[in-house]
């Protein structure tokens, strides 16, 4: 059972596939250069006391990045 | 020895290539702008077999996407747009995270130049269970690959081997295959520019047109409208082939990279990263924050105490220098004030900022490569992201508090170009060291002894606290409305932890106290000599005549006058420093400054200022601290008085309007009081700040910050008092 949210709605601990990625705009274009393609896996590691932003690990590096950014991003959640 | 060749460092940020440009140059660095715009351009020299290089070291980034003026830098030095393109690129990549340092190296590759790896990093990524065939790996990409390890000063020597190798064997990276539709668009694009009259552009310059939604690139070429509408299209024609424009670029790059990559790094598994325990303290709810605030108090408590004492000593010293070489110039009054008060007093008003500059950078040096910095402005950001700043304005605004110069240049920790503009635009309004005994001497006078210990205490929290509470809401509005470079997200990278190097944490204080002195003070003693003119000239000698003739009718009316000549006569008599110290109030009410402050008081008439705090404030624009010594001289105390002077409070509670509507009304009532503190906690009186900001930004952001601070400073002085008038 997976179901796609988009990556602010992700809670702590979980992750799964990357799905898609909103397009057309500049905010996704940076994403991607970090590696946050459709296909990759990340798992949300921590969300900032004040509850924004949040962390992701990605391959071999763990990135923070707003709740704003994240929503940009849909993930397949795997348990 | 004139060099022969330029090499580009150029690399992600975090992968140490700033410590590789180190081990290469040494000492031999300099720093400028690049043309235009306010990102280091930094170079340095070194020699290898026998030839002498110039190391350019590149802003570190991500990738080749350019936004922002400031990102297209790379680009523009790649391209050869200010001067020669570089004759050999050695791309810093990092061995723990190579897959994505690769996506640099493979997007570069379409320019075409000849490049060498060096593979920063090793020992961390060993640990990390991370092991890189590099034969192999050199040999699919092309070109050569050098194992280091900057901050141990490793591979240092194989890769000044490797650049010597390459400047004479040059060899060049693979480039990835496109798909039709991009290369299609790309020769659509090419030949697009060059009937819309933009010239010859490279492949490399038309796919970063086609890929950057909003390309600094095609803001310098001719026909706008026309240029985007191609763009469009050709966007079109790579969705048309089954590709999202947006991230078409970096899906292609990672899928040669990963094929790159197959078989050559091996990694035992998805090892526990070393931060990940750490973090779990450090990033806490509770004793992430805590620890953040004691990280903070101990830093800044520092700043505080180291920088007080050194401080001290660089006044003494500039006052030590002063006595010893103003006797020499006793015979030319005026070039002995040029160079006692204005040039020697300017050079120690440059260095007494260095011991705050020197600590800061210290400590900034520290946070950043122990890997704390990323995880304080995780855990701050939510505070500061509201209004445009970003959670690494914290450091710059606090510092802030002790002195706006070295949290103006801390602002350079933001790597986001419109949230470091906010950042530095906001700092001067954090309440500095040097507002603080124009607070205890008000707050002294006039509010303790009416309303008692708590109220004062209160007082001075509320001064300390207006610039920070009126901080947040303006950068917000200066953002939405007149910032017109678009936001960009705040995306951090949480780094490993490091044990930082001392020999990299010296270099960074080296770094910007030398940049402080070269690039700001100048700018500062050049101000500092022309206030010095401005408080001193004309200087007509009848000024000094006419005080000393009224002193006598004065005094001789309780005594005669040939005792007040005879008294006078004598340098040790009360008489004689009571004359001094009015003939100082007397050319300083008669120097240019003065005379712009008398006539520039309805100005601050709507505030209730006199002409007397009117010149105290226009005079201490060069810098706030002076305002003491102002005054005293003003109220003829001479210029020795402190803010706990008690002579200098009770003059100050007697002082009553001599003319006008408010005729024996005293000056410092309540609401006057205050909006002089308000004033002076908002007003840009400091030379050296302005300087600092012109310098890390441009004289017009300067000039936005002065005029736009002291509007800020003169409409609250003025609401303080018309509105407590409505009342009383």
């Amino acid at each position: 059972m997976s179901s796609v949210l988009s990556l602010d709605k992700v809670p702590v601990g979980s992750g799964g596939l990357i799905s898609a990625i909103s397009s057309e705009c500049d905010r996704a274009g940076r994403l991607s250069v970090l590696g946050f393609i459709p296909g990759r896996s990340l798992r949300v590691v921590r969300v900032a006391p004040l509850g924004d932003p949040i962390s992701v690990s990605l391959d071999a590096q763990e990135i923070s990045l707003r709740l704003t950014e994240a929503a940009l991003i849909q993930v397949s959640v795997q348990p | 020895m004139k060099p022969t060749a330029t090499i580009a460092l150029i690399g992600n940020p975090n992968t140490g290539k700033s410590t590789l440009f180190n081990c290469l140059t040494g000492l031999r660095q300099h720093i400028a702008n690049y043309p235009g715009i306010t990102v280091d351009k930094k170079t340095g020299s070194m020699d290898v077999c026998g030839r002498t290089l110039e190391v350019v070291d590149l802003p570190g980034t991500y990738s080749l996407k350019a936004a922002s003026e400031d990102e297209r830098v790379v680009m523009d030095v790649l391209e050869g747009r200010n001067g020669a393109r570089p004759d050999l690129l050695v791309f810093v990549v990092d061995a723990t995270n190579i897959k994505r340092n690769l996506l640099l190296v493979s997007q570069a590759a379409e320019l075409g130049l000849p490049a060498i790896i060096a593979l920063n990093q090793c020992d961390a990524a060993k640990r990390n269970g991370i092991t890189i065939e590099v034969a192999e790996l050199s040999q699919r990409l092309g070109v050569q690959v050098i194992e280091t390890v900057a901050t141990r000063g490793r591979g240092v020597e194989d890769l000044k081997k490797a650049v010597c190798a390459a400047l004479d064997h040059p060899s060049r990276l693979q480039r990835i295959e496109w798909p039709t539709c991009v290369t299609d668009s790309r020769e659509m694009v090419r030949n697009g520019v060059r009937n819309l009259g933009g010239g010859e552009i490279s492949d490399a310059e038309a796919l970063r047109l086609i890929f950057d939604a909003d390309s600094a690139h095609a803001a310098s070429l001719p026909n706008q409208s026309q240029v985007a509408l191609m763009i469009h299209s050709a966007r079109e024609k790579i969705r048309a082939g089954g590709y999202s424009p947006g991230s078409v670029e970096s899906v292609l790059h990672y899928r040669h990279i990963e094929r790159l990559l197959d078989g050559v790094v091996a990694s035992v598994g998805p090892v526990a990263r070393t931060h990940e325990s750490v973090d779990a303290l450090l990033l806490n709810r509770f004793w992430g924050l805590l620890i953040f605030l004691g990280v903070m108090y101990v830093v800044f408590q520092s700043l505080y105490s180291w920088a007080g004492p050194l401080m001290d000593s660089v006044e003494t010293a500039t006052g030590w220098v002063q006595e010893l070489v103003g006797p020499w110039l006793e015979s030319a009054p005026t070039l002995q004030s040029l160079v006692v008060d204005g040039i020697i007093g300017g050079v120690g008003g440059v260095v007494v900022f260095m011991p705050q500059i020197l600590i800061l950078f210290f400590f900034i040096a520290l946070l950043e490569d122990t890997g704390y910095m990323a995880r304080a402005a995780f855990l701050m950001d939510k505070i500061f992201g509201w209004c445009g700043l970003n959670g690494k304005s914290f450091v710059p605004m606090l510092s802030g508090y002790a002195c706006a110069i070295p949290g103006v240049m801390a602002a350079r920790t933001l790597e986001d170009p419109k949230a470091r503009l906010t950042t530095i635009l906001m700092v001067p309004l954090m309440s500095c060291s040097a507002r603080l005994p124009v607070y205890v001497l008000l707050i002294g006078a006039f509010i303790e002894p009416a309303y008692g210990p708590i109220v004062a205490g209160w007082a001075l929290f509320g001064m300390h606290f207006i610039g920070i509470a009126l901080a947040l809401p303006i950068a917000w509005v200066v953002n939405r409305l007149y910032l017109k470079i678009k936001p960009q997200p705040f995306i951090l990278e949480m780094p490993d932890y490091r044990v930082p190097t001392l020999r990299n944490v010296f270099f960074r204080m080296w770094e910007r106290g030398r940049e402080f002195v070269v690039r700001a003070g100048t700018v500062i003693l050049a101000f500092s000599v022309l206030i010095w003119a401005l408080l001193y000239f004309p200087r007509d000698a009848s000024v000094e005549e006419k005080t000393r003739a009224a002193y006598v009718a004065e005094v001789s009316v309780s005594s005669t006058v040939a005792g007040v000549e005879t008294a006078l006569a004598d340098p040790d008599s009360e008489q004689f420093t009571v004359l001094q110290q009015r003939i100082d109030g007397a050319y300083i009410e008669q120097s240019y400054l003065g005379r712009f402050g008398k006539w520039a008081q309805p100005v601050f008439d709507p505030a209730g200022f006199d002409w007397k705090i009117t010149v105290g404030v226009l005079s201490s624009f060069p810098a706030r601290e002076v305002i003491i010594a102002t005054l005293g001289i003003l109220y003829n105390l001479g210029a020795e008085v402190d803010e706990g002077s008690d002579d200098l409070r009770t003059v100050l509670a007697q002082e009553k309007w001599t003319e006008g509507p408010r005729m024996g009304q005293p000056v410092f009532t309540l609401p006057v009081v205050i909006g002089i503190m308000v004033f002076f906690a908002l007003c840009a009186q400091c030379g050296a700040t302005v300087a600092v900001v012109a310098k890390e930004l441009n004289w017009r952001w300067a000039a936005i910050s002065f005029f736009g601070m002291t509007a800020l400073a003169w409409i609250s002085a003025v609401l303080i008092y018309q509105v407590s008038g409505l009342f009383v």
